[in-house]
């Protein structure tokens, strides 16, 4: 990387550049973790204390032995452990179908050629920019109509089933893997299905893991589908939860905040370890897409 | 292989957008069956003057979301192309809103703006000024949910203009500062000119993004107050499974999906411009 600028101390000048500069990322920082910090510290204060003017800055549990008890009475009162449970499944099982239909059709549309193929590509990209809101009434009468109304399907399958995004990530990469591959495997007599998952699956761990995360982390975060099929409480997710929450508990912020805590947790956990491939993936759903 | 693919495409995708055309030329609330009304919901739509306050709606908050994105993203992308200690964590920390689910940044936000209580009008207060009530006011609420959306979402365009900067070869830089280009001549006549194209699609993506506004919405105002809120993703909402009326909410949804294709049509026709000028 030639002369791309190096912060150096060299001069007074340039000191006082370096310190301007961390300064505005420094403001910048703030004003983003900002939020984050604060619905954490005020999870742990009590539910008279979260309402004290001037506000807290130290949360009034934290040290005490009352410390985690928001975090309990969530779990306790709330169903919250059912809530969380509900969107492991949901997210999860998501992640798991949209891999092996995308994977499966990145590697028809990469390897294969008949009729109407790249019609069918261009539908399945096309679909990618439609609005769900110009889907979703079909799609809950056909919801209804299968019966599948207060269960997990609704929120499983119709993102299971298909993925722009994945396929296209899946058939990038393995248009170029070279055909040495393909044909060194014919040979041995593998059928299509058995060259896909021995020889194509393997080579593509990268967008396997691309593909688990982002899948997993919209499904976690969806709202649309679980308020319209969902409304008893057993099969709620933790995003819908939520919404709940702050319209029956409306003054129990110190739960909602703490809520909001267990449910943005698993996703940021997620982050902090695949950080990698899901800022890769913005950039190629963002880009090439 | 492309059995699921297959299956997904056209039961939970072109089937429903076709389905929701049919349904827009009907009159339905479910209970009865549909009667055919021919273009009823698309008139009465244009007339409508809450839908007129809809689209006002969606315009504004659209403009404040891609200004907002595209300048603070552009930005921050500039501060974070260079060579400096901790770069790595203030690109993480600014990417982590976008991960985090809008009903949850909604929540939080709600309690920081929220009268009395919150603390930004705490500060307001303690500043000796008076408190302003962010979503209450429905001249502020649609600018202020606008703004949570520019927050959460800022750091995905950073990091598309990020990957632009980084295909800039440094050879051109180096050229420039040969030439004896200051910092700011080689901004505006060198990196912004040959950003012009990756700045063009991400103008594209942050405009249909503007559109997808309805989890930032139901958790903070629910398209209130007065209708303030209101936007096309939301109105679809509130018509088709608060109102029932399917019939017009498809209507609804199909003005949407026409102000995102014709977005898609334009950016399809200036791409491929560009790839033919290329050669």
């Amino acid at each position: 990387m030639g002369k791309v600028p190096v912060l150096k101390d060299d001069t007074p000048m340039k000191r006082i550049r370096t310190v301007i500069y961390y300064a505005v990322l420094i403001v910048a920082g703030i004003i983003t973790l900002f939020p984050f910090l604060w619905m954490l510290l005020n999870s742990f204060n009590s539910e008279g204390n979260i309402f004290s003017v001037p506000p807290k800055f130290i949360p009034d549990l934290l040290g005490t032995k009352q410390a985690f008890d928001n975090y309990l009475r969530i779990f306790k009162e709330f169903h919250w452990g059912r809530y969380t449970l509900n969107s492991f499944i949901v997210a999860g099982s998501s992640a798991i179908g949209q891999l092996f239909t995308c994977s499966l059709a990145g590697f028809v549309f990469a390897t294969m050629r008949f009729r109407g193929k790249n019609l069918i590509f261009a539908l399945l990209l096309g679909t990618m920019m439609v609005p769900i809101q110009s889907t979703i009434i079909p799609e809950f009468l056909i919801m209804m109509k299968l019966g599948w109304l207060d269960s997990y399907l609704p929120m499983i399958v119709p993102s299971a089933l298909v993925g722009s995004f994945g396929s296209f990530l899946f058939k990038e990469y393995y248009e170029n893997i070279p055909p040495e591959f393909i044909d060194a495997s014919s040979i041995d007599g593998a059928g299509p299905f058995n060259i896909y998952s021995k020889v194509y699956l393997p080579m593509s761990s990268s967008q396997i893991a691309t593909l688990l995360v982002i899948s997993f982390m919209n499904n976690w975060n969806d709202l649309l589908r679980p308020i319209l099929y969902i409304s008893s409480d057993k099969w709620q997710t933790v995003t819908q939860a939520l919404t709940q929450f702050q319209s029956q508990y409306s003054a129990k912020w110190n739960l909602i905040l703490t809520g909001s805590v267990l449910s943005v947790l698993p996703i940021l956990i997620l982050y902090i370890f695949m950080q990698k491939y899901i800022i890769e993936s913005s950039i190629s759903s963002g880009v090439k897409g | 292989m492309l059995i699921p693919t297959m299956i997904g495409l056209l039961i939970f995708r072109l089937g429903p957008l076709l389905g929701s055309l049919a349904i827009s030329f009907t009159d339905w609330n479910m209970l009865t069956s549909a009667t055919f009304v021919g273009l009823a919901n698309y008139k009465e739509m244009f007339h409508n003057p809450s839908f007129i306050q809809t689209a006002k709606n969606t315009f504004i908050f659209s403009l404040i979301y891609v200004l907002g994105v595209m300048f603070l993203g552009l930005s921050l992308a500039l501060l974070l192309n260079k060579k400096a200690k901790g770069i790595g964590f203030f690109r993480g920390a600014f990417y982590s809103p976008v991960v985090t689910s809008a009903v949850a940044v909604g929540i939080v936000w709600s309690w920081i703006l929220s009268p009395r209580i919150g603390i930004l009008n705490q500060l307001l207060l303690a500043l000796g000024l008076n408190e302003v009530y962010w979503l209450g006011d429905p001249k502020l609420a649609l600018p202020v949910v606008a703004v949570i959306q520019v927050w959460k979402m800022t750091g995905y365009y950073m990091i598309l203009f990020l990957a632009g900067l980084q295909d800039i070869p440094d050879t051109i830089r180096e050229a420039a500062i040969v030439d004896g280009a200051n910092g700011r001549q080689r901004f505006f006549k060198v990196t912004l000119p040959l950003l012009s194209h990756m700045t063009f699609f991400v103008l594209n993506v942050a405009i249909i993004d503007s559109f997808k506004n309805f989890e930032i919405i139901y958790a903070m105002t629910k398209g209130g107050p007065q209708n303030a809120t209101n936007t096309l993703v939301y109105d679809v909402y509130i018509n088709g499974f608060i109102h029932f009326r399917l019939g017009y909410a498809s209507a609804v949804s199909y003005f949407l999906l026409a102000c995102v294709a014709i977005i898609t049509i334009i950016n399809f026709i200036v791409k491929k411009r560009w790839v033919k000028s290329q050669y």
